[in-house]
């Protein structure tokens, strides 16, 4: 990866950790694949392709109370605010990095995107988004502390999404994700973690995972 | 190849987007920059701008409010930040292209 890119995405963090904002969020997508390195500390594990886009996840946006206004906090780093789509999703461009607010969808689920008045910006509303907020890791990478969802949440979670990609490049990109954690973790001996994650999901889902993993692996049988 | 050639055209977008929003961005900053002369012992103030590839002075006064400065020097430095990106951002369009072999529209 471009160390340009990777020390700017840092830099962002940064910020948003000194302002208190770090704390409430989980990183998501995949820029989680780079971070995932100083958990799995080995050197057979590689990062695969990551896009310009940072997706940054608010699972609780209650909890955030300070007011920061985030497009000016990163202003100065060169980044400038874009609506996205008919509905107005706010994005902060940068040539090197795209940073996104997601938060979960609940209910019914809306496209509207969703107020962060205190940020001064919105999210993007999105299913699914809750299991990954639902047990998260902690890395430490350059004195910033980066929550990412657990990786067999994440590699499970790639699962369930892909199918559900328009883009069939979107589709094959998650489903390579998601393998990739998952040979990590069972690489590294945390299968069973992946059989613990797995079985306390709805059925549904574990239908939609099975599937992937017979496409993706036929010959494994890890649950 | 399907996944990189994905990835590059979703990217590519991203860069056509990017590439207009530093243009407004670029077009909301106030044009020209400020300078001050000192004649015979007395600053004058002058907006100085580049009309038709040309420079022209324009008179603003003897006194500018502290305010008026610093938007002009802020205009200043988020100019050339800007221009910088614009031109890393065209750059990135034009790889993006070739990468794609696509001289057609995306």
């Amino acid at each position: 990866m471009e160390k340009r890119k990777y020390d700017l995405c840092l830099e962002v963090l940064r910020r948003l950790n000194k302002c208190g904002i770090l704390k409430h969020c989980i990183l998501v997508g995949s820029w989680c694949l780079p971070f995932y390195k100083e958990y799995f500390k080995s050197k057979s594990y590689l990062v695969s392709i990551t896009t310009r886009d940072i997706d940054i996840m608010i699972p609780v946006p209650k909890k955030i109370t300070i007011k920061t206004d985030v497009v000016e906090l990163l202003k100065d780093l060169g980044f400038i605010i874009d609506f996205s789509g008919s509905k107005g999703y706010i994005r902060l461009v940068h040539p090197d990095l795209v940073v996104e607010f997601l938060v979960p969808e609940m209910g019914r689920g809306s496209e509207k995107p969703y107020p962060l008045p205190q940020l001064g910006l919105n999210a993007q509303p999105l299913r699914f988004m809750d299991l990954l907020a639902e047990k998260t890791i902690k890395v430490k990478v350059d004195g910033i502390v980066i929550q990412l969802p657990d990786p067999a949440i994440f590699a499970l979670h790639k699962f369930i999404i892909a199918p559900r990609r328009t883009d069939s490049y979107k589709e094959i990109k998650d489903q390579e994700a998601g393998l990739r954690v998952y040979n990590a973790l069972i690489s590294a001996g945390k299968g069973d973690k992946l059989k613990y994650v797995f079985e306390k999901l709805p059925m549904k889902w574990q239908t939609k995972i099975r599937k992937q993993l017979e496409k993706l692996t036929p010959d494994a049988d890890p649950f | 190849m399907a996944v990189i050639k994905g990835v590059l055209r979703e990217e590519l977008k991203s860069s056509l987007i990017m590439k207009s929003r530093y243009e407004k961005e670029l077009a909301k900053l106030p044009l020209g920059s400020l300078i001050k002369k000192r004649i015979r012992g007395n600053n004058y103030y002058y907006r100085v701008a580049r009309i038709n590839g040309k420079p022209e002075f324009h008179y603003l006064g003897k006194k500018v409010s502290e305010i008026e400065i610093e938007r002009y020097q802020h205009a200043r430095e988020y100019r050339a930040k800007y221009r910088h990106f614009l031109s890393q951002v065209k750059k990135q369009i034009a790889y993006l292209r070739s990468a794609l072999r696509g001289k057609e529209e995306v």
